[in-house]
């Protein structure tokens, strides 16, 4: 039984989809709704059967040969950082659905068909254990989303669709000459073809330091891409604010993801060496991008575009917890993936809920919304608040350990007894101080937002009439309900994070132990003996 | 540099202070608040139009504080903690210091203690004064104003009674977070969303110190746990190093941390630099004020080093940084309280003034000095804000000073007024109240202290002129002719402020003051008596009641030297012990910042308006109180040097990410057609196919390149 939750997680979508495509317009969305529901089964299934005592191990592991003489096969299997990503997807699937309820009002069929398929991509993505199954529900994934764009956006929907498409698909194309060659290089080893993850990640480490840097740049064009780091990001902001609403939140709740679940699956698992030598960089990069993003939101006058660019600010945080390859960073930031999907997420169906009734989103012509909409205004701050970082609620506690992996994660520090709790690692206090400034900057730009918004004077677009939305002046109980799971979510997680942490601690601790590194030779004056014969970073050079 | 011999020594004695488990019970004193945030929730869906959230507050806020007094009664030496729960713990190895952990849980002991009785009690009692003065707001605000206080009740517990940095940060962002909502209660007035916003922001500068502390404090120590991290041989040892001065044995790891905590200090406590939020805070309802903005959240930076003060005192210049930054804003704001008009206002730069005292406190290590003028002031800055609050109740927010005069003939204003005088006296530092032995605690100390008198003169000057600025509020309002002018607001809600002040209502139009209920005087009047009583408390045990409370604290330190080798005990001042040199010195400074009040702004005054006297002098001045008035013009020195800046750089920003970064994205979008020749066929079949193309041909030479790399590697 519980060997097809997983696969049962994956095709259920895919059947409801078709359903949706065969039977007659009206009822879409509810079977949409059902649909989602019921795939959301299995996945539920997996979160109370998984073995959180064993979260690092691959469970319901299951394979099927396809063409056996090129290694290929179909294999799934998921660990604990994979379980609660599909845990997200699986939350995010129906209340995009509810969320979208009225805002699609023309092709509703196609519309959630592609939102299913999108769906079993997703959670394809992140059971994935070998290199077919993960290449191609990456890759699908753009599919459902280009049309979902190129379709159902706003104005300029065309423009955003294409761009999103081709940039992304230009990144994962050479991603895929890097894993390609991954794989060639483990051919050569082995003697035959294979394309198991477990194989792959057995004998990527015996690269050399030049080759890992090269197949690193080459999945990073990838997954840097799709996070997105700083300066492949102008994606991002146009595809959000053309997106529709359930499209923004999929997109900023898991699509994201699969650039930072990428590095850490893939460019942490496999060129190690590389990550150590190029960290620095990463980190500036992220760093940059909290800044630089943040900043931008700042001047932004489109809400939808300002949410947009916050993201490119957070992710960058949850990159800077990866690359400080330590337990609190890489907790941090795979907490970061879901809470950020959870807030963001919220924050893009509020601002839907929004647009369906005012049909803007210039925050010139809108303002001061509590005094007419205040539970909705009540949402807004919550969420504005989560994705702040205030202590209490999730995204606190993903961004304080980013932050706290990066200051530990650093060889002048750790030696010995003398800082018991630092970790070593090529980034340290500075890189902490700068991101720390996004702190700043994210309440800098998240209170201009709901100042905007939600406080002051109202302020509506000229000629508005509140009966010709069809919808309640303030939330209405559907509403209410897309929004409730999310923000219990976000407080109980924000308070306690246990469940979250027994399914992540394990399988991050086996990713940071693959490392055992030692401080370069020049730094360790005072270090103690490290018990260990692992690589030497700058070995190579 | 300061001699830390003796201090050292006490607590190497006292520091393996056994750890007790408290009761059960104790975890209610933060769950009430919660109780009541539940509950104001619930009434708030459900629509409740009365006020009954209010008095559910105060109940629960009652019950509180009369747990807190229990935990005060059964409480004795050491700490004594309570586990909520695992709120995150993670480990990578079995060694020191690779586990995190920090409990959702509560560590009490002394300084504690003394924290949370004036909290629960102030904080109860201006719940019930709130019940009166939000009335207006019933059905409107009145469930979200209630949801609020009881969070930040929550929220200061959570900071106070936390077990460990992580709590206490906890309750710093929360503490915050309740501040920004209820400076931003009247939420329709663009102000007061300006003010909420800039409090917010601000606070996150300091934020980001502590959180960076809190890092360094875990990185270096291993624990953030106050039972352990204070009690680590580690912190021993350096405190050792510290008392014989051998400072460079402490790594500068250790050192730094206190450079950081004292960021966030500043920022909550409103100290230089940080102070500009404090006073655009008091566009927040004056009980808001009178609890956050006064008496209770803005303390938490004095709790905060009183707390880690182990860890400021292995550090050279920690503390004299403290001492310095406290005592130039205490001069600062003083001065400009001096040349502001609205009451509210001055009182809002007496607290920034008076919370630079306890700051210079705590830099000359008289923390138990501190720790009283905390107190102390808790209670006649409360009063303060609430008579003000009962002003601006009852005169339609009428808050100018020249449009006020006589209000003790006026019917039904004897309570204000009298609570008004008895704050006015201890914040003058009026002999033999309680804010005049409070302050002379710190004043004493930092003439004793060696390299700090200078602070001293200094800290001795402010009291003087805080002795004139808080008569001339109590002179110019309270006393004189009777004339007065409402304002032109009804607690803002409805009606958004207009710009026609309210010049045209006069006395005689028609406009009667709505004199305090029963509520605001009740409130009013047991402050006072508590104001009065809290001088009292000096003479209890041996160095007053507060030493004995934060004696078995990490506040605890010893001034006095009592031990062998103390060079505090042999101090004098002029000739005499320094406590009662500085009774008669201050008490004199007083009385004539008094008397220059009374000179300038009561005697010969004929209307509200006009006081000749003062008005002559502020003329003699030329145009620096006018510089005083707009605040030193600090306001508008941040905008040129940081905000301005910033916002300047962001449009820089966004521009290149249009131009530049995207730019360069398109071009390399572009570059295929321009290259096929194709530029001018249709959009989307063919770009996708070139896309396509495109994206195997970079692939293809990327494997390419990569294979060669194994060539020849």
């Amino acid at each position: 039984m519980s060997q097809m939750l997983l696969p049962g997680a994956i095709l259920l979508p895919l059947v409801f989809a078709a359903l949706v495509a065969l039977l007659p317009q009206e009822r879409a969305r509810s079977l949409a709704l059902v649909g989602m529901l019921i795939s959301a089964i299995p996945v539920l299934g997996l979160l109370f059967s998984f073995d959180y005592a064993h979260a690092a191990d691959f469970q319901f592991a299951g394979s099927m040969q396809w063409i056996a003489e090129f290694g290929l096969e179909v294999s799934v299997g998921i660990d604990g950082v994979s379980l609660l990503l599909i845990a997200l997807t699986g939350l995010l699937g129906p209340l995009c659905v509810l969320g979208s309820w009225t805002a699609i009002k023309d092709r509703t069929r196609l519309f959630f068909t592609w939102l299913l398929i999108l769906q079993a991509a997703m959670i394809g993505v992140f059971a994935a254990r070998d290199l077919l199954v993960f290449y191609v529900c990456f890759e699908f994934t753009l599919v459902p989303m280009f049309i979902l764009i190129n379709v159902f956006g706003s104005t300029n929907r065309k423009a955003a669709a294409i761009k999103f498409f081709i940039y992304t698909f230009t990144g994962s194309m050479i991603a895929l000459a890097g894993l390609v060659y991954l794989a060639m290089h483990t051919a050569d080893a082995i003697g035959h073809w294979t394309f198991a993850l477990d194989d792959l990640m057995l004998h990527a480490s015996t690269m050399s330091g030049t080759e890992q840097a090269w197949v690193m740049a080459a999945m990073l064009a990838g997954f840097a891409v799709k996070v997105p780091l700083f300066p492949f990001h102008t994606w991002l902001p146009l595809a959000h604010t053309e997106a529709p609403t359930a499209g923004s939140v999929i997109l900023a709740g898991v699509l994201l993801k699969l650039g930072t679940y990428g590095i850490y699956r893939f460019v942490l698992g496999f060129v190690p060496l590389a990550v150590v030598e190029h960290a620095p960089l990463l980190a500036t990069l992220s760093i940059i991008g909290i800044v630089y993003a943040g900043l931008i939101c700042w001047v932004q006058t489109d809400v939808k575009k300002l949410v947009a660019y916050s993201s490119v600010s957070h992710l960058g945080f949850c990159v800077l917890g990866l690359v400080a390859v330590n337990t609190t960073g890489l907790s941090g930031s795979v907490l970061y993936m879901l809470n950020h999907g959870l807030s963001t997420g919220a924050l893009f169906l509020l601002i839907g809920f929004m647009y369906e009734r005012y049909h803007t989103r210039d925050m010139g012509q809108i303002g001061g919304l509590a005094a007419k909409m205040p539970v909705w205004a009540s949402f807004m701050v919550f969420f504005t608040m989560a994705s702040v970082g205030l202590p209490g609620l999730n995204g606190f506690i993903s961004e304080f350990l980013c932050l706290l992996g990066t200051f530990q994660s650093s060889f002048g520090l750790a030696a010995g007894d003398a800082n018991p709790g630092a970790t070593p690692g090529a980034l340290g206090p500075w890189f902490a101080l700068f991101a720390a400034t996004g702190m700043v900057i994210a309440a800098i730009y998240l209170l201009y937002m709901v100042g905007k918004v939600v406080w002051g004077p109202l302020v509506e677009p000229e000629g508005h009439d509140d009966s010709h939305t069809g919808l309640p002046i303030d939330l209405s109980a559907r509403e209410i309900t897309t929004l409730m799971p999310l923000a219990i979510a976000c407080l109980v997680f924000g308070l306690y994070p246990k469940p979250l942490m027994q399914a992540i601690e394990a399988p991050v601790n086996s990713v940071v132990a693959s490392y055992e590194l030692e401080a370069p030779a020049a730094t360790i004056e005072h270090a103690e003996p490290h018990d260990s014969g692992a690589s030497e970073p700058e070995a190579d050079h | 540099m300061l001699d830390l011999a003796p201090i050292a020594m006490t607590l190497a004695a006292d520091s393996p202070a056994a750890v007790a488990s408290a009761p059960a019970w104790v975890m209610l004193i933060p769950a009430m608040p919660m109780i009541g945030v539940v509950l104001c929730t619930l009434m708030s869906i459900m629509g409740v139009r009365s006020k009954l959230p209010a008095f559910v507050t105060v109940a629960c806020l009652a019950v509180s504080f009369l747990l807190t007094v229990f935990m005060f009664t059964g409480h004795s030496e050491g700490w004594a903690t309570a586990v909520g729960w695992e709120w995150l713990h993670y480990s990578w190895g079995d060694g020191n210091g690779q586990n995190f952990t920090a409990n959702f849980a509560f560590a009490v002991d002394g300084l504690t203690i003394l924290w949370m009785l004036f909290v629960t009690g102030l904080a109860t009692l201006i719940a019930l004064y709130a019940s009166e003065y939000m009335a207006t707001d019933v059905g409107q605000g009145y469930n979200r104003f209630f949801i609020a206080f009881n969070l930040f009740v929550f929220s200061m517990a959570c900071l106070v009674m936390g077990s460990n940095l992580l709590m206490l940060y906890l309750g710093w962002e929360g503490v915050g977070l309740c501040s920004y909502l209820l400076i931003g209660y009247y939420y329709k007035k663009p102000e007061a969303v300006a003010a909420a916003k800039k409090a917010f922001i601000v606070n996150r500068i300091g934020d980001v110190g502590l959180a960076l502390g809190v890092y360094l404090a875990f990185v270096h120590f291993g624990t953030i746990e106050y039972t352990e991290l204070f009690a680590s041989e580690k912190l021993q040892g350096y405190l050792h190093d510290a008392a014989e001065g051998h400072w460079s044995h402490i790594p500068w790891q250790a050192s730094a941390i206190p450079l950081f905590l004292m960021v966030g200090a500043f920022g909550k406590s409103a100290q230089l630099p940080l102070y500009v939020w404090l006073p655009d805070a008091m566009e927040g309802p004056t009980p808001v004020s009178a609890l956050i903005h006064a008496a209770t959240m803005v303390t938490a930076g004095v709790y905060l080093i009183a707390r880690t003060y182990p860890l400021f005192q292995v550090s050279e210049i920690a503390l004299p940084i403290v001492a310095w930054v406290g005592t130039l804003t205490a001069l600062l704001a003083a001065t400009i309280g001096m040349a502001q008009f609205d009451i509210k206002r001055i009182m809002a730069y007496s607290t920034v003034s008076q919370l630079g005292y306890m700051f210079a406190g705590l830099g000359v290590m008289t923390s138990v000095g501190a720790g009283f003028h905390v107190l102390t002031h808790a209670f006649f800055k409360a009063l303060l804000f609430l008579a003000c609050g009962a002003v601006m109740h009852g005169f339609a927010g009428q808050l100018d000073l020249r449009k006020l005069s006589g209000l003790w003939k006026v019917p039904g204003w004897r309570i204000v007024t009298i609570g008004m005088f008895v704050g006015c006296l201890n914040l003058a530092g009026f002999p033999l109240t309680a804010g005049f032995f409070s302050k002379d605690m710190i004043l004493a100390e930092a003439f004793v202290t060696p390299g700090f008198a200078l602070i001293g003169w200094i800290l001795l000057f402010t009291a003087g002129l805080t002795a004139y600025y808080t008569f001339r509020v109590f002179f110019r309002v309270f006393v004189g002719p009777v004339e007065y002018h409402a304002g032109d607001d009804h607690h803002g809600d409805d009606h958004a402020h207009d710009d026609s002040h309210g010049d045209d209502h006069d006395a005689g139009h028609g406009f009667h003051p709505h004199a305090p209920g029963w509520a605001i005087n009740f409130v009013l009047a047991t402050l006072a008596v508590c104001s009065i009583v809290a001088a009292g408390l000096y003479f209890i045990g041996d160095h007053g009641w507060v030493a004995g409370m934060i004696h078995d604290s990490t506040a605890h330190i010893d001034p006095h030297g009592d031990e062998a080798g103390g060079s505090h005990g042999s101090a004098a001042l002029f000739g005499l012990d320094p406590h009662k040199a500085m009774y008669y010195i201050s008490s004199v400074v007083g009385i004539v910042g008094i008397i220059f009040a009374y000179a300038f702004h009561l005697h010969g005054r004929k209307s509200a308006g006009e006081a000749p006297a003062a008005d002559a002098f502020k003329a003699a001045l030329g145009p620096i109180p006018r510089w005083a008035e707009n605040k030193w013009y600090v306001d508008e020195l941040y905008q040129f040097l940081f905000r301005g800046p910033l916002l300047v750089l962001s449009h820089i920003f966004r521009y290149v990410d249009m131009l530049l970064v995207d730019g360069l994205v398109n071009l390399m979008g572009w570059l295929p057609y321009a290259v096929g020749g194709r530029l001018r066929r249709g959009q989307d079949g063919v770009l996708q196919s070139y896309a396509a193309s495109m994206a195997g041909g970079l692939a293809l030479f990327l494997l390419v390149i990569l294979l060669l790399v194994n060539q020849s590697a």
